[in-house]
């Protein structure tokens, strides 16, 4: 089951998964974290390479670190979409 | 009874399309999309019950299930500027959840998990008017290790013989796929030669076929989220699907799928 796409979460990324959830679930933090990255990136205690990771935001470093690939993914379209909305077709 | 039976795609860029989504395949989504809607009016189901794989919306690392029930009066959930929210067909619903614990599968349930877009985007472009209520039926699609292909089709088998001993007119839809590898260093490359080879053996019949795929076949080929239709394929058994549209873009193969029941 190795070198999978989507390999199972190492508990040692719980916190930065937690942070990319937030990042995509949560419209407040998300909010947050685009006007202050690394202050909201400090509120869910993460590591500095971490840190460093997510802003600005490196798919390779996250996944790397063990950030879950959707969760890397999504929260980069959900910070798109807040950022830039009117760039958008809505149906 | 169950009177229908259905995949469809929930891609969020069919939806929110950005300027990278080429139109006219969105479009030609939404056709297909149409056409099922009319079915669902034709068939006049009581309840749709949706198979949809969440994305780590309801259930983050503090709980994974592999198997969930949504058994509250109502669920709602946001996606962008959506809001959502679905009566949940509760009879129904709770009918599901006990006949399937009786029979072997420990589900979970949830009165209150926040509903992901997976189920959201077919009922967006599928529901026939008037709406009816749901059943959303979650499978474990994104955190490993998830259900085996095996025991989603077994759940398939038995969720399909709960819903033919109703007397409500129940439609069957799996929300998902094909080939996909959003995160990935693959995402730009969809296996598009195995979504289709395996297009045709639905056509045939062959759909229990699938059952045998392994975990490491679906995740190689961006096919994680076919649980969904291996569970609906549990229920339909042999029959011959009809293919509504295969729409691949340059991330993600789009189909919309009917199968007769």
């Amino acid at each position: 089951m190795s070198d999978l796409h989507y390999p199972f979460p190492p508990a040692a990324a719980y916190r930065l998964n937690r942070c990319l959830y937030a990042i995509k679930s949560d419209p407040e933090f998300c909010s947050r974290f685009l006007a202050d990255p690394r202050g909201a990136a400090a509120e869910m205690e993460l590591s500095e390479p971490e840190r460093s990771a997510l802003s600005p935001l490196d798919r390779d470093a996250l996944v790397s670190l063990g950030g879950h690939p959707y969760l890397v993914f999504m929260a980069e379209l959900r910070l798109r979409m807040t950022r830039e909305p009117g760039a958008l077709e809505y149906f | 009874m169950l009177v229908g039976a259905f995949a469809c795609a929930h891609t969020p860029q069919l939806l929110i399309r950005p300027p990278t989504e080429d139109r006219e395949i969105v479009l030609r989504v939404h056709a297909a999309f149409a056409r099922v809607k009319e079915r669902l009016a034709a068939l006049r189901p009581d309840a749709i019950a949706i198979v949809a794989g969440d994305h780590i919306e309801a259930f983050f690392l503090d709980a994974v299930p592999a198997l969930a029930v949504y058994v509250g009066t109502e669920c709602q959930g946001a996606f962008g500027p959506y809001r959502y929210r679905f009566p949940i067909h509760e009879p129904l619903a709770r009918a599901i959840l006990e006949q399937g614990v009786e029979r072997g599968f420990d589900l979970l349930y949830t009165q209150s998990a926040r509903l992901d877009y997976a189920f959201f985007v077919p009922l967006h472009f599928t529901m026939p008017a008037p709406p009816v209520p749901i059943v959303p039926l979650h499978v474990n699609a994104y955190l490993p290790p998830q259900p085996t292909p095996r025991r989603c089709h077994e759940w398939g088998a038995a969720l399909g013989q709960i819903l033919r001993s109703r007397p409500e007119r129940i439609a069957l839809m799996a929300s998902g796929g094909m080939s996909h590898f959003p995160g990935t260093d693959r995402y730009a490359s969809p296996d598009v030669d195995w979504d289709r080879e395996l297009l045709e053996r639905l056509q045939a019949g062959r759909g229990a076929e699938l059952a045998s795929a392994t975990a490491e076949e679906l995740d190689k080929t961006g096919n994680i989220e076919l649980r969904t239709w291996i569970t609906l394929l549990g229920a339909v058994g042999d029959s011959r699907a009809a293919v509504y549209c295969y729409e691949p873009s340059w991330h993600h193969g789009n189909a919309v799928v009917e199968w007769p029941v």
